[in-house]
C-alpha cells in the first residue's frame, strides 16, 4: 500500500506535551497532518483501555505523551503511564499487533521540536508497519 | 405463578461440562425446579434429537440455559435454533458470556490448532497428515462433521441474549437467584447480568490496605502466604477487575482470582483495566528512582499477559483474537 | 482606624518569579495587585532557563502555569513595558508613579499570530536569546510570553535601529491590533503597599578581560549556555559553539566570574552558580554523551537541600571533572579553541585546551536599580543591594515597602519564592483592614438547567484572520459540521475571541437555545477561560464549552491545505462527539475554618504564628517544651549582630500576649483528622486532651545538633561541638595569648548517610573564630574545611576572618584530618602546597557536625500524611516553586524542619508559610478544582487500588452504612483532589469518573476519529 496514510491519535497532557505541541505551532514547525490530539490533564489519566479501543476502532497509531520524569504537574502521573504503556505493549505483542503502534514519549513545554520530530518519525514508522490489522474488522 | 409448568432447556456448546454440574450443585432446590418446570432438552442427561427441537413451535421453550462458547458450525446452528424456539435465552457461564477458556483458542486459528493437534505433537501418529474435513467421502457415502471455525465467539456475538450468568461455572447462589426470579416471574430488564455490580474484592476475605507492590510473584514463589490481599503480596489477582457474586471462593482457598466473572459494569475491557491497575501500583514506591531498564524488568515479570488478563474473556475483549500473520 | 483606612491594593514591581509569586499570593488573599514589569512580558530570568537544579525540572514547564495564572487572575493587573518612577505617601496609602512605554500593538486584540513579525524587515539581536540569534522589530518576547502578545520596538538597541515605520505590519495584521500612533503613558497607582522584586542583573564578564568574553566567540556566559541547551532556544537544544556552529566536545566551566572578586568590587558569592554549573554540565552530557565537562572552581558551594547528592551524582554518575584551581588567563587559538591557564591547589601551573568555555557568571546590582533604592530613600549595604535586617529580612526601612527575590541578595529560585510570599504576608498584615475592599466579586450569572434537554450544539469556527483561514477551508468545515448529529448551529468568525464576537456568541447561545458550545480556534490553554466566561454570561454552565485547536495543532503546522482541512473536520467531529456527553460541572465550595495551627514554637513557628495572628487569623501555637524558642535558646550571639536573646524575648512575649494566638506549651499534637479548611486536632497537655478545629497547618518542628562519634569526641572534654564552644565563649571574658582553637568542618557530614550540607556550620565556625579574635587577637584559630559555604553576603565574614589572621586550610574527603589526644590535642592535616602532613597543637578542638532533623518528624509526617526526604527533613511540594507548601493542600512548612538554615532564612520562610496558609484562610470557602475525580459508590468494591496512587492523598477508604448495609468504599476529597485522573485510569472496576474527562467522553472521541479514519465520518 504505497499511499497509505496512517491515522494517529495523540493523548497529550495539558501542562507539558500539549504545550509542547502548541509551541511546535507557534514556531511554525511542520509535521505530517495525520495526528489528532486528545487533551487530558495529565498523562496519568491515560487508560490502557483507550489504547485497546483506539486499535479496535481501526486507528493505526497511538501516541501518549507526558511531562518528563520529575516534571509532571501532578508529580507522578507520568511514571504510572510509562508502566501502563509498557505493559499494554507487551500484551499487544502477544496478540500479534505490532507494539510499535503505541508510543509513549516525554515531551516538555519547550520541546516543540521534539513533538514535531516524534510525530514525523511515528508516522514514518506506521507507514512501514502498514494499516492496523484490526481495521478490516471495523469496515 | 401460572398453573402450567415452565419449560426449560439446557444446552452446551464449547465448554468443559462444569456448568452442567453446577446446575446440579443447587442441591435440593433442583426439586423445586422440577416441580415448577419441565426440562425439555438437556443433552448431558437426556437423550434427544435435533429434529425434536426443530419440531417445536417458535417460543415453545420458556427459558434456555446455554453454556459454552461458539467455535463450530453445529454450535452456531443450535444457538440459532434454540434462540428461535426460546422465549428467554440465558448465556450460562463464562464460555457463553465472555468466551471462557475455549476462547483462548483465539490466540491461534484453525490451521494452527490442527497443526498442533493432528501433526506437531509427540503423541500423534498421523503419517498421512489427515485432518478433519467438514465433508469426506468414504465407502458408505459422504460423511459430514461440523465445520471448525478460526475464531471462538461468545453467545451474544452469535444470537441475541436476554440474560447473562457469568462464572466458571456460575456460582450456585447466582443460579438460584436467576432460577427463583424466573419461577417467580420477577426478571430484571433484558440484557441484565445476573451478578452484583461490585468486584470480587468486595466479597474477599482478605484484609485490604493501600496497594503498592515492589515486584510480581507467582503463587509458588511466595514462601509464606500472609493473611492479606494477595495483590498486595505481589500475586496477580484479578479480583478488583472482576465482577463478584462468587463469594470470592478462590480466595477462600488461598488462590488468586483469575477473572471468570468478567468485567465490572463500567469496564469496557477487563484485561485492560487490570493492566492499568497493576501497572499503576507496581513499583510505586520510589518510582522516580527507577530507570527505564528497571521498569522493563518489573514489567517483564508479567508472563503471558493474554493468559493472565484474559483467561476467560478474550473473545469478548476489545481485541478479540490474535492477529495471525501469513 | 476607619479614619485613615488603608488601601487594599499593592504594587509589585518586577515580574520575575518573585514578583509573580507575590502577585499570586496577594491576589488570592483578596488584594488588588498591579504587577509592573519593565520587559514586554513577565517571567524574568527563570523563563530563560532550560532546566532547574536539583530536580532537573524543565523551567518553562513549571513556570508557565504560574504566568498563565497571573494573567487570568481577576485581581491581578499586569503592566508590561512599565517602570516605577517614584513612590509618594506612606504605609497604607502610597501613590506609585509608573511610566509605561507604548507597545504599538493592542494586547487585547493581538491574537499572537505573528503575521506582523513575518513581514517586518528589521532585524535586531534577541534580548531573550542573549543575542545569540536575531529577532524582528515586530516581535514577541518569547514563545510562551505572558501577556501573549507581540510588540513593536521603535527604539532599537545599541548598534541596531528599531521600527522604520514602513507600516508593512499594519497591513499584515488582519485583526487590526497595530497602532503606530500609540503613546507612552504615565500612570499613578494608589496602593497600600509596595513590593520591590526588581531582580538583579547577570554580571557582564567583558570587564574581566583575562577571560576574553566578547573577543573570543567560543567563550560564552552560563545564561547563553542555558539558551543553547533549551529546546526552544536559538539552536533548538543542539549544543553548538557560536564561533563556527561545531559541536564542542571539551567544555570548561569557570566558576565565580563576577563573584567573590575583590578587584571588581563584587566581594560576595552569587549563591547559585555552583549548582547551575553542575546542572548545565549534567544536562550537556545528557544531550551528547561524548561531551567532556570540566569545572574549574574555588569551593563547591552545595549548601542547599539535596545539593550535595546532586554534585556527587554529577561527579560519579556523569563523570564531570572538578578541578580546584584559579584560572589566570584564557587564550584563543586559530581554530577557535581556547587555551586555559590555571594554578592548582599544589601551586602548579597547567595549560589545557577546550572547545568552548562557559563563564559561570554571578549577579550584580545595576546602577538603575541602585538609583531606585536611593530615590526611595532606602539604605543600601556594602554591595549596593538594599539593606536587609536578619530579624525581618524582607522589610525595608521605609514602612510599607518590602522586597523579595534576588533584588535582595543573589540567590536561587526557592529563596526568591519564599521571600516573595514573606513580603505578601507582611503586606497582608499591614493592609488587613482593607483586604478585599478593592476587588470586584466575580459576577454570578443565573444558570440554565439543561439536564433534561437533548444536546443542542453550536460550533464556532475561527479564521483567526488568515492564520487558520488561509490553510483550512473554513466554509467547507462549517458545511461539514452542520451535518453532524446534534449540531444545530455552525458559523465562522474572523476572530472568535474579539469583543464583538463574544457578545454575538452570548446572543446566539440564547437565541438558538444552545446547550453545548464548541470553539474551534487556537489553544485552549490560553483562550478557554475567555470563552467560558461568555458561556456563563449566556446562562450556561461554563463547562459545557469544549475547544479544539485548529491553529497551533493544525493550520500552523501543516503545509497542505486540503489535508489540514480534512484534519480540522475530524477534530471538530471528535469534539462534537465529546460535547454531546458533556455535563455541567458544579462550582464546588469547601467551607474553610479560618483559623490555623502552627506546630513548633521555635523562631519559625513563632514567626509564622505571629504573622497569621497579625493578619487577623486565630492561631494555635503548639510547643513540646516548656519554653518557646527551640534552637534559639542555645544561640548567644551572631556575627551579623542580631541580638538573639532579645529577638527571642520579643517573639515569645508577643506570642504569649497576642490576642489571636492560643499558646499551648508542654503540649503535643496527639491526633489530626480532616482535610484542608476542616481539620480537627487533638492537643495533649499533662495527660489532658483538648480538641480544636482549624483550617490550615504549618509545620515548624525544628532541628537539633548532630552528636559525633569520631575525631575523639567524648574522649576528652577539650573536644567539643560548635554549640558547646559558643556556650563556653559566651561565658569567657578573656583568652590567653597563643591559646589555639582548631575547627574541623563537615564532621560526619556531606558523606555517607548524612550526605548533606548543614548550611550554617561554616558561618558558625567563622562567627566563633571572630569572637575568639575579639576576645584576644593573639589567640590562634585554624579552620579546616572542605568547601567554605559562605554564600551570598556571608562571604564578607570570610574576608574579615582572613584579615584577622584566622588560618584556613582545605582538606579533601579522602584525606581527613586526624586527632591525637595528649597533653595538647594534636591535629594532623595534609598541606597540599607543602605536600606533607602538618601538625597543629591545639588547646581546643571544635567539631562542626551539622544538624540532624528533629526526632519527632517521622511521627508527625505520618499524622499529616506528608513526606520526609531521605535525610529525615520534610519534603516540600516542589523544590523550586512550592518551597513552603506540601502537596497535600492546607499543610505548609517553615524553618529548619525543611532543611538547616539561618535565623533570617527561617523568619522569611515562616512568613512565607503564613502567607500561603492565608491564601486558603482568607475566604470562608475554597473553590475545588472543576475536573476532580468522583467515586461511584455503587461500583466501588473498596479494593484500595486507587488510594496509594493519589499524589495529594485525596483518597481514603471509608466505611458507612448505606441502606442498612455496611459498605466500604473509596472516597475522594473534593478539596484535595487536583484532577489529574490517575486514579480514574487505574480503578480496575471503572468506579471513578473524572469530571470533564469521563471515560465515555474520551471513548466517544476515539470512536469518532476511528469512524473518520475509515472514511465514515461525514
Ligand atoms: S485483589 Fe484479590 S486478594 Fe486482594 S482483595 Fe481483591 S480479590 Fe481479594
Ligand atoms: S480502585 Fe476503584 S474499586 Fe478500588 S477502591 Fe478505588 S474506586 Fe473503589
Ligand atoms: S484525580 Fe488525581 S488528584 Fe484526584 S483523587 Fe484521583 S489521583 Fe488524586
Ligand atoms: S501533567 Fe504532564 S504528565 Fe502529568
Amino acid at each position: 500500500m504505497p499511499d497509505f496514510e496512517p491515522s494517529v491519535v495523540a493523548f497529550l497532557c495539558n501542562w507539558c506535551s500539549y504545550a509542547g505541541a502548541d509551541l511546535a505551532g507557534t514556531s511554525r514547525l511542520k509535521y505530517p497532518p495525520n495526528v489528532r490530539s486528545i487533551r487530558v490533564m495529565c498523562s496519568g489519566r491515560v487508560d490502557p483501555v483507550f489504547v485497546l479501543d483506539a486499535l479496535k476502532e481501526g486507528i493505526d497509531g497511538i501516541l501518549v505523551a507526558g511531562c518528563h520524569p520529575g516534571d509532571c504537574h501532578y508529580q507522578s502521573g507520568n511514571y504510572k503511564t510509562n508502566r501502563k504503556i509498557k505493559l499494554i505493549k507487551k500484551l499487544l505483542d502477544e496478540l500479534g499487533i505490532e507494539s510499535d503502534r503505541v508510543r509513549f514519549e516525554y515531551i516538555s513545554a519547550s520541546e516543540g521540536q521534539k513533538f514535531a520530530d516524534t510525530v514525523t518519525e511515528f508516522v514514518f514508522r506506521l507507514k512501514e508497519l502498514g494499516p492496523n490489522p484490526l481495521k478490516e474488522e471495523c469496515q | 405463578m401460572s398453573e402450567e409448568k415452565l419449560k426449560f432447556a439446557f444446552y452446551w456448546a464449547a465448554s468443559c461440562g462444569g456448568c452442567e454440574i453446577a446446575v446440579l450443585d443447587i442441591d435440593e432446590v433442583i426439586l423445586d425446579v422440577a416441580a415448577a418446570a419441565d426440562i425439555l432438552l438437556w443433552p448431558v442427561a437426556m437423550d434427544f434429537k435435533y429434529k425434536d427441537v426443530e419440531a417445536m413451535d417458535d417460543g415453545h421453550i420458556d427459558v434456555c440455559f446455554f453454556n459454552g462458547a461458539i467455535r463450530n458450525s453445529e454450535q452456531e446452528e443450535l444457538a440459532h435454533l434454540l434462540r428461535k424456539k426460546s422465549k428467554v435465552m440465558v448465556a450460562f457461564g463464562s464460555c457463553a458470556v465472555t468466551g471462557g477458556i475455549p476462547g483462548l483458542a483465539n490466540l491461534s486459528d484453525k490451521k494452527g490448532i490442527f497443526e498442533t493437534v493432528y501433526h506437531d505433537n509427540a503423541s500423534i501418529e498421523n503419517p498421512e497428515g489427515i485432518v478433519p474435513e467438514p465433508s469426506s467421502q468414504v465407502k458408505e457415502g459422504e460423511l459430514t462433521i461440523p465445520e471448525f471455525y478460526d475464531t471462538v465467539r461468545t453467545l451474544d456475538q452469535t444470537i441475541e441474549v436476554d440474560y447473562y450468568l457469568p462464572g466458571c461455572p456460575p456460582p450456585t447462589s447466582l443460579i438460584l437467584t436467576a432460577v427463583t426470579a424466573i419461577i417467580k416471574g420477577e426478571l430484571p430488564p433484558k440484557g441484565s447480568i445476573i451478578a452484583p455490580n461490585k468486584s470480587v474484592c468486595d466479597e474477599c476475605r482478605f484484609e485490604k490496605s493501600d496497594k503498592r507492590i515492589t515486584e510480581i510473584k507467582r503463587v509458588y514463589e511466595v514462601e509464606k502466604l500472609e493473611d492479606k490481599c494477595l495483590l498486595e503480596q505481589g500475586i496477580i489477582c484479578l479480583g478488583p477487575a472482576t465482577r463478584g457474586g462468587c463469594d470470592a471462593q478462590c480466595l477462600k482457598a488461598n488462590m488468586p482470582c483469575t477473572g471468570c466473572g468478567g468485567p465490572t459494569p463500567n469496564s469496557l475491557d477487563q484485561g485492560g483495566k487490570m493492566i492499568s491497575a497493576l501497572a499503576s501500583i507496581l513499583g510505586l514506591d520510589d518510582e522516580e528512582k527507577y530507570n527505564d531498564e528497571q521498569v522493563d524488568a518489573l514489567i517483564d515479570k508479567v508472563v503471558d499477559p493474554v493468559g493472565t488478563f484474559y483467561k476467560y474473556g478474550l473473545p469478548s475483549a476489545l481485541i478479540k483474537r490474535k492477529v495471525m500473520k501469513e | 482606624m476607619s479614619a485613615n483606612k488603608t488601601i487594599g491594593a499593592v504594587a509589585v514591581i518586577g515580574g520575575g518569579i518573585a514578583g509573580v509569586q507575590s502577585a499570586l499570593d496577594l491576589g488570592d488573599m483578596g488584594f488588588k495587585v498591579y504587577l509592573i514589569e519593565k520587559a514586554p512580558a513577565i517571567g524574568g530570568i527563570m523563563a530563560m532557563l532550560d532546566k532547574t537544579f536539583p530536580t532537573n525540572d524543565c523551567s518553562m514547564c513549571i513556570l508557565s502555569p504560574k504566568l498563565v495564572d497571573c494573567s487570568r487572575h481577576q485581581n491581578i493587573e499586569i503592566l508590561t513595558l512599565a517602570e516605577m518612577k517614584g513612590v509618594e505617601g506612606e504605609a497604607g496609602n502610597f501613590t506609585v508613579k509608573v511610566h509605561q512605554k507604548a507597545r504599538f500593538i493592542d494586547i487585547d486584540i493581538c491574537t499572537s499570530c505573528g503575521d506582523c513579525e513575518a513581514v517586518c524587515p528589521i532585524k535586531l539581536p534577541s534580548e531573550f536569546e542573549q543575542g545569540l540569534v536575531m529577532r524582528k522589530a515586530a516581535y514577541k518576547y518569547y514563545a510562551q510570553a505572558i501577556p501573549n502578545a507581540y510588540l513593536i520596538d521603535k527604539e532599537g538597541v545599541p548598534g541596531y535601529r528599531g521600527c522604520i515605520d514602513c507600516d508593512a505590519c499594519t497591513k499584515a495584521c488582519k485583526a487590526g491590533a497595530i497602532d503606530h500612533s500609540q503613546k507612552a503613558r504615565d500612570i499613578e497607582l494608589n496602593v497600600g503597599a509596595v513590593i520591590l522584586a526588581l531582580g538583579t542583573h547577570p554580571f557582564d564578564p567583558s570587564i574581566k578581560k583575562e577571560f576574553g568574553y566578547g573577543r573570543f566567540k567560543n567563550v560564552i556566559t552560563s545564561l547563553e549556555f542555558e539558551r543553547i541547551l533549551s529546546a526552544s532556544g536559538p539552536f533548538e537544544g543542539e549544543i553548538l559553539r557560536p564561533g563556527d556552529m561545531e559541536h564542542p566536545k571539551k567544555i570548561a566551566w569557570v566558576q565565580c566570574v563576577g563573584s567573590r572578586d575583590r578587584n571588581i568590587d563584587q566581594e560576595f558569592c552569587s549563591s547559585m552558580c555552583c549548582m547551575y554549573t553542575a546542572k548545565e554540565a549534567v544536562i550537556a552530557k545528557e544531550h551528547e554523551s561524548d561531551i567532556e565537562p570540566t569545572v574549574f572552581f574555588i569551593d563547591v558551594r552545595s549548601f542547599g537541600k539535596d545539593f550535595d547528592r546532586y554534585i556527587e551524582r554529577a561527579k560519579t554518575e556523569h563523570g564531570i571533572r572538578y578541578v580546584r584551581s584559579r584560572i589566570s588567563e584564557i587564550y584563543e587559538k586559530d581554530c577557535g579553541d581556547l587555551q586555559l591557564r590555571y594554578e592548582d591547589m599544589e601551586g602548579d601551573l597547567h595549560e589545557e585546551t577546550y572547545d568552548m568555555v562557559v563563564l559561570s557568571i554571578g549577579l550584580c546590582m545595576t546602577k538603575d536599580r541602585s538609583k531606585i533604592l536611593s530615590d526611595l530613600g532606602l539604605e543600601v549595604n556594602d554591595f549596593g543591594f538594599a539593606y536587609s535586617h536578619q530579624k525581618d529580612p524582607v522589610a525595608l526601612v521605609r514602612p510599607g515597602i518590602f522586597m523579595a527575590g534576588s533584588f535582595m541578595e543573589p540567590q536561587a529560585i526557592p529563596e526568591s519564592v519564599m521571600q516573595a510570599s514573606a513580603a505578601s504576608a507582611q503586606v497582608a498584615s499591614l493592609l488587613k483592614d482593607s483586604k478585599g475592599s478593592l476587588v470586584e466579586p466575580r459576577p454570578e450569572y443565573p444558570e440554565r438547567d439543561v439536564s433534561s434537554e437533548e444536546a443542542r450544539i453550536g460550533v464556532f469556527l475561527c479564521h483567526c484572520g488568515i492564520n487558520i483561514g488561509s490553510k483550512v477551508d473554513i466554509p467547507s468545515v462549517v458545511e461539514y459540521t452542520k451535518g453532524l448529529d446534534n449540531v444545530v448551529y455552525a458559523t465562522e468568525n474572523l476572530y472568535t475571541c474579539s469583543e464583538d464576537t463574544q457578545k454575538k456568541l452570548v446572543d446566539i447561545i440564547q437565541e438558538e437555545k444552545l446547550n453545548r458550545v464548541i470553539v474551534a480556534a487556537c489553544t485552549p490553554r490560553t483562550h478557554e477561560p475567555h470563552f467560558k466566561k461568555s458561556l456563563a454570561e449566556a446562562g450556561l454552565n461554563p463547562h459545557l464549552l469544549e475547544m479544539t485547536n485548529i491553529r497551533e495543532h493544525c493550520s500552523w503546522v501543516h503545509s497542505d491545505g486540503a489535508l489540514a482541512t480534512e484534519k480540522a473536520k475530524e477534530l471538530v467531529s471528535m469534539t462534537v462527539a465529546k460535547s454531546r456527553l458533556l455535563e455541567p460541572i458544579p462550582a464546588l465550595k469547601i467551607d474553610v475554618d479560618q483559623t490555623a495551627m502552627v506546630i513548633g514554637g521555635g523562631v519559625a513557628g513563632m514567626t509564622a504564628a505571629l504573622s497569621l495572628a497579625d493578619q487577623g487569623f486565630k492561631t494555635l501555637l503548639v510547643e513540646r517544651e516548656a519554653r518557646l524558642g527551640g534552637a534559639l535558646n542555645s544561640i548567644h550571639y551572631t556575627v551579623e549582630g542580631i541580638e538573639v536573646q532579645e529577638l527571642l524575648k520579643d517573639l515569645s512575649s508577643r506570642a504569649e500576649e497576642h490576642e489571636n494566638i492560643d499558646l499551648h506549651i508542654r503540649s503535643n499534637v496527639s491526633n489530626i483528622t480532616g482535610y484542608v479548611g476542616n481539620y480537627t486536632v487533638n492537643i495533649m497537655k499533662d495527660g489532658k486532651e483538648s480538641e480544636h478545629t482549624i483550617g490550615a497547618i504549618i509545620v515548624a518542628s525544628g532541628i537539633k545538633e548532630h552528636i559525633p562519634t569520631s575525631h575523639g569526641y567524648g574522649k576528652d572534654e577539650r573536644i567539643v561541638t560548635q554549640l558547646r564552644i559558643e556556650d563556653e565563649l559566651s561565658e569567657t571574658s578573656s583568652l590567653t595569648e597563643g591559646e589555639t582553637f582548631v575547627f574541623i568542618q563537615c564532621v560526619e557530614s556531606r558523606e555517607g548517610l548524612r550526605n548533606y550540607c548543614s548550611r550554617t556550620c561554616c558561618m558558625g565556625a567563622l562567627k566563633n573564630a571572630l569572637k575568639i579574635k575579639e576576645l584576644n587577637p593573639r589567640a590562634e584559630v585554624y579552620i579546616i574545611y572542605r568547601d567554605l559555604m559562605t554564600y551570598g553576603f556571608w562571604e564578607r565574614y570570610y574576608k574579615q576572618a582572613r584579615e584577622k589572621g584566622v588560618v584556613f586550610m582545605q582538606y579533601d574527603i579522602d584525606r581527613k584530618p586526624d586527632v591525637e589526644i595528649g597533653e595538647k590535642l594534636t591535629v594532623k592535616v595534609w598541606e597540599p602546597m607543602l605536600q606533607e602532613e602538618i601538625e597543629i597543637s591545639a588547646d581546643h578542638l571544635v567539631l562542626s557536625t551539622g544538624m540532624d532533623p528533629a526526632d519527632g518528624n517521622p511521627e508527625l509526617a505520618k499524622q499529616l500524611k506528608v513526606p520526609l526526604n531521605q535525610d529525615g527533613y520534610f519534603l516540600e511540594a516542589h523544590v523550586k516553586l512550592k518551597p513552603v507548601d506540601f502537596s497535600t493542600r492546607g499543610v505548609f512548612l517553615a524553618g529548619s524542619c525543611h532543611a538547616p538554615k539561618f535565623i533570617g532564612e527561617s523568619i522569611y520562610q515562616a512568613q512565607a508559610a503564613a502567607a500561603r496558609a492565608a491564601t486558603i484562610l482568607s475566604s470562608p470557602t475554597l473553590e475545588a478544582e472543576p475536573n476532580i475525580a468522583v467515586v461511584d459508590v455503587d461500583m466501588c468494591s473498596g479494593c484500595r487500588t486507587c488510594i496509594s496512587l493519589c499524589p495529594y492523598n485525596a483518597i481514603e477508604s471509608v466505611t458507612e452504612v448505606i441502606e442498612g448495609v455496611e459498605v466500604t468504599h473509596a472516597d475522594i476529597n473534593e478539596g484535595l483532589c487536583q484532577g489529574c485522573g490517575t486514579c480514574v485510569a487505574a480503578c480496575p472496576s471503572g468506579a471513578i469518573h473524572q469530571r470533564g474527562f469521563r471515560d465515555d467522553q474520551i471513548l466517544a472521541m476515539i470512536k469518532a476519529l476511528g469512524a473518520c479514519s475509515l472514511g465514515g465520518g461525514s
